[in-house]
């Protein structure tokens, strides 16, 4: 393979898939491709912001080194107390600052355990993953928190020009301040460094736990985003929202490159691994194709990027001495 | 001569990785019976020569013959069962394991073979009686975590022996071995050799050769230059063949101005490593610390540094007393430290040198909240320049730089830092002769610009060639301190060694 489609394995795979599935539609079902349609490329987007912005911040806890599998908890009780505090009367702008800020709560409480503890984040977060679950079932009962203000549906709803669905700029949004932050600044360079070798980047004289903590908040603060977004799709808060997000999540950084050992990582990446996903359930809907033969795909495609990306780096170290 | 079947023959051995020819038409030959010596610079080709022996890779082009006959070894597992056993310089043993699962790893003995029940109480008593006969004071029962480096590499020793029917390749053996496990090591050699063994023995400790070796090779950007019985080249001719040219002045002459007092270290301690250090170091001045492995030298500048908290004592950066608690605010006081791993505690080998060199001072390439990619590339370009880094590319990833260029990237990390304190902790370990005296000459420099320096080394030769003072630390004390033109390496060896004598 030429290196150029080694490099762009992941964008070629995409526009093979957008190119297939309307292939399929016309030749297997023999009607007219619905893929392409403006309503249905809008749904894709709507259907993959929600992964897209927690990946977004997860893109630069796994660059750094880390790992958070408690990010689907938290979309779920940043949703409950959320949706509380607009119930209990809070303008719905107000309450969107609270969903982020409980997002950034728990994150920051995931840097600090895990800069603090010394215990591999993988862990850590498994626990809070219970923990932050636990704590959105309880404060609800265990029942969705219901009675929002109308005005609650207007983050997931509103479409500008008629057609573009808000969280899609949410998303470019974010994407293109995670892209600023990871490629110019000093946060975004001390990411890649501490993920490429931790105790280097601390003998060079860098805060790497400070650093570490303020990962973790801003994937939070994404999450609690994330479940705004979703409390905002239902117009209620469900305590069990965003179950299994963490799976989807780091799928999709994975599949746009990104390393679970660290230092590799790109929002580009990230961002088409995302719509990898979302285009293969959506492809696959329109195809009539179950949604457990679905899930098998997906799963084959995680394992296949991985061994893919792996594969290359063991050359490239082959290369070497 | 009567021609006799070499117990190891290779021959015309092509290797290229990535299209960068490594080995171009090698060839070296090993008698039974006899230490072959394998030496060349960082880079020359030596590991990826012995990688190929050992059938961790398969080479281009050529032929390998064991006892005269011809063999291909696919895998490490295809050497192994021709004869064939490695001591590689990383360990490659089994942290979790005990000492003797690790020597038997792979051929433990069993009961009722069909089940493939490990005989624990076997095992046991093979690995005793082994680790007996060679001489080693090593418990097989206990797991490798709680060995020593010294002792893990005993434990590395005794199962390539085990292994080895016919050659035994040692990359390096000594480097975590006291002086009198050293003599241990080439009792047993002599030992393999009267066994009928091969033995290629690669180091960098000409010294240490010169008591073993009874044949060399040099080996130089992947070709065999030189072979030929030991002791018909002089060190000379030997530095000479490896580095392909005249190295008159390895240690090329400074003119510093000795000035005012930068670092004082006040009776520091951090039990049980080191206690009560006192020293100072002056602008322009280059101070030498030696010792053996575990005197507590780079817990010592480690401790000054800030990487770890030292328990007592005091540290003074310009008559300022300091607690230097962390690296980050030492690296704010202009003090600089080139760690003795750098792949563990120096570089982020996947990514680029460009970063690699700005890591310690970032801030200075942001202007208008954005980190300046053009400014970061003229600055890397300016090292590179300056230290002669290879090959002169910002973009590539350090991996991929040898020993020598990665060393000088580090050194580039604290010039661009500003640094005015460099503590330089085995600066020039797996650096190439060359590129050893191009960080002697930058040292030089920074000295000769007021910078205070710090140089803890194993190399003797090294400090006597750099140092000004020579400090010598023994099992964490400071027990004697040198005019570095007044002393020897005779003397040096006596204060740093003297109770294992």
């Amino acid at each position: 393979m030429p290196d150029w489609v080694k490099r762009f394995l992941p964008f070629i795979s995409l526009i093979a898939l957008c190119a297939l599935i309307p292939l399929g539609e016309y030749f297997f079902l023999g009607q007219d491709p619905k893929f392409l349609t403006a309503g249905n490329l809008a749904a894709i987007a709507r259907q993959t912001a929600v992964i897209t912005i927690m990946a977004m911040g997860m893109t630069m806890v796994m660059v750094s080194g880390g790992i958070d599998l408690s990010v689907g908890s938290i979309v779920g009780l940043a949703g409950v107390v959320g949706a509380m505090s607009m119930t209990a009367g809070l303008p719905v702008l107000a309450g969107i600052l609270i969903f982020i800020a409980v997002g950034a709560a728990c994150g920051l409480l995931n840097g600090m355990a895990v800069t603090a503890l010394k215990i591999p984040p993988f862990i850590v977060t498994l626990g809070a993953m219970g923990i932050y679950r636990g704590l959105g079932l309880y404060i609800s009962d265990g029942n969705a928190v219901v009675g929002l203000p109308s005005g609650a549906g207007y983050l997931a709803e509103k479409t500008v020009f008629g057609l573009f669905p808000l969280p899609l700029f949410i998303v470019i949004a974010f994407a293109l301040i995670v892209h600023f932050v990871l490629s110019s600044t000093k946060l975004g360079r001390y990411c890649y460094a501490m993920g490429s070798n931790i105790e280097a980047a601390r003998y060079a004289g860098i805060r790497v736990s400070t650093f570490q903590i303020v990962y973790y908040a801003i994937l939070g603060g994404l999450s609690g985003l994330a479940g705004a977004i979703e409390t905002s799709r239902t117009v209620t808060g469900q305590p069990n929202a965003g179950e299994g997000y963490e799976l989807n999540v780091i799928a999709a950084v994975v599949i746009g490159g990104g390393s679970l050992s660290g230092g590799q990582g790109t929002v580009v990446g990230t961002i088409i691994g995302s719509l990898i996903m979302g285009v293969l359930a959506n492809g696959g809907n329109l195809l009539q194709i179950s949604p457990f033969i679905q899930k098998i795909v997906i799963g084959a495609v995680i394992v296949l990027a991985v061994t893919f990306d792996e594969f290359q780096r063991r050359r490239m170290e082959t290369s070497e001495s | 001569m009567t021609e006799r079947v070499a117990a190891l023959e290779m021959r015309g051995i092509d290797k290229s990785f990535a299209g960068n020819k490594v080995l171009d038409g090698v060839d070296i030959t090993a008698h039974t019976g006899e230490v072959l010596a394998l030496v060349g610079e960082n880079g020359a080709g030596k590991s990826t020569l012995m990688k190929i022996l050992s059938g961790v890779h398969y080479p281009d082009a050529g032929e390998i013959f064991i006892g005269g006959e011809k063999v291909r070894f696919s895998n490490p597992a295809d050497a192994l069962s021709a004869g064939v056993a490695m001591i590689y310089q990383e360990l490659s043993l089994s942290p979790h394991l005990t000492v003797a699962e690790n020597i038997f790893l792979g051929r433990e003995p069993v009961r009722l073979s069909a089940l493939g029940v490990i005989d624990d109480r076997e095992l046991n008593r093979l690995a005793e009686e082994l680790l007996k006969e060679y001489g080693f004071n090593i418990n097989p029962r206990t797991r490798l975590v709680r060995l020593s480096a010294a002792d893990r590499q005993l434990v590395e020793i005794t199962r390539a022996i085990v292994e080895a029917r016919k050659v035994i390749v040692m990359d390096e053996p000594t480097s975590s071995l006291t002086s009198g496990e050293v003599e241990e090591l080439f009792r047993l050699i002599r030992d393999l050799k009267a066994r009928g063994l091969a033995v290629i023995y690669i180091s960098h400790r000409l010294e240490e050769l010169d008591e073993i070796a009874d044949r060399l090779s040099i080996l130089r950007d992947g070709r065999a230059v030189y072979s030929g019985v030991w002791g018909e080249l002089s060190t000379d001719q030997m530095i000479r063949h490896m580095a392909g040219r005249e190295l008159k002045e390895i240690f090329p002459p400074r003119k510093a101005v000795i000035g005012e007092v930068r670092l004082r270290v006040d009776n520091l301690s951090l039990p049980p490593k080191f206690e009560h250090i006192s020293f100072d170091v002056r602008a322009g001045e280059v101070v030498g610390i030696a010792g053996l492995a575990g005197a507590g030298r780079t817990e010592l500048v480690e401790a000054i540094y800030g990487a770890h908290a030292a328990h007592s004592g005091e540290i003074q950066i310009d008559n300022q007393k300091v607690t230097q608690s962390s690296a980050n605010q030492s690296v704010r006081r202009g003090v600089g430290l080139l760690t003795e791993d750098r792949k563990r505690t120096g570089l982020c080998l996947n990514l680029p040198m460009s970063t690699n060199i700005t890591l310690a001072n970032v801030g200075a390439l942001i202007k208008g909240g954005r980190l300046q990619g053009k400014t970061e590339i003229e600055v890397t370009r300016n090292y590179i320049g300056k230290l002669n880094i290879k090959p002169p590319s910002p973009h590539k990833m350090v991996a991929r730089l040898s020993g020598g260029n990665q060393q000088k990237s580090l050194l580039a990390r604290w010039l661009f830092a500003g640094s005015k304190i460099f503590l330089l902790d085995e600066p020039t370990r797996g650096v190439d002769v060359a590129a050893r005296s191009e960080i002697y000459r930058e040292v030089n420099e920074l000295a000769e610009t007021g910078a205070a320096i710090v140089m803890v080394s194993s190399d003797l030769p090294e400090l006597l060639g750099m140092a000004d003072r020579i400090l010598v630390m023994r099992r964490g004390h400071m027990v004697a301190e040198f005019d570095a033109r007044k002393t020897s390496q005779e003397e040096i060896l006596k204060y740093a060694a003297l109770e294992e004598n």
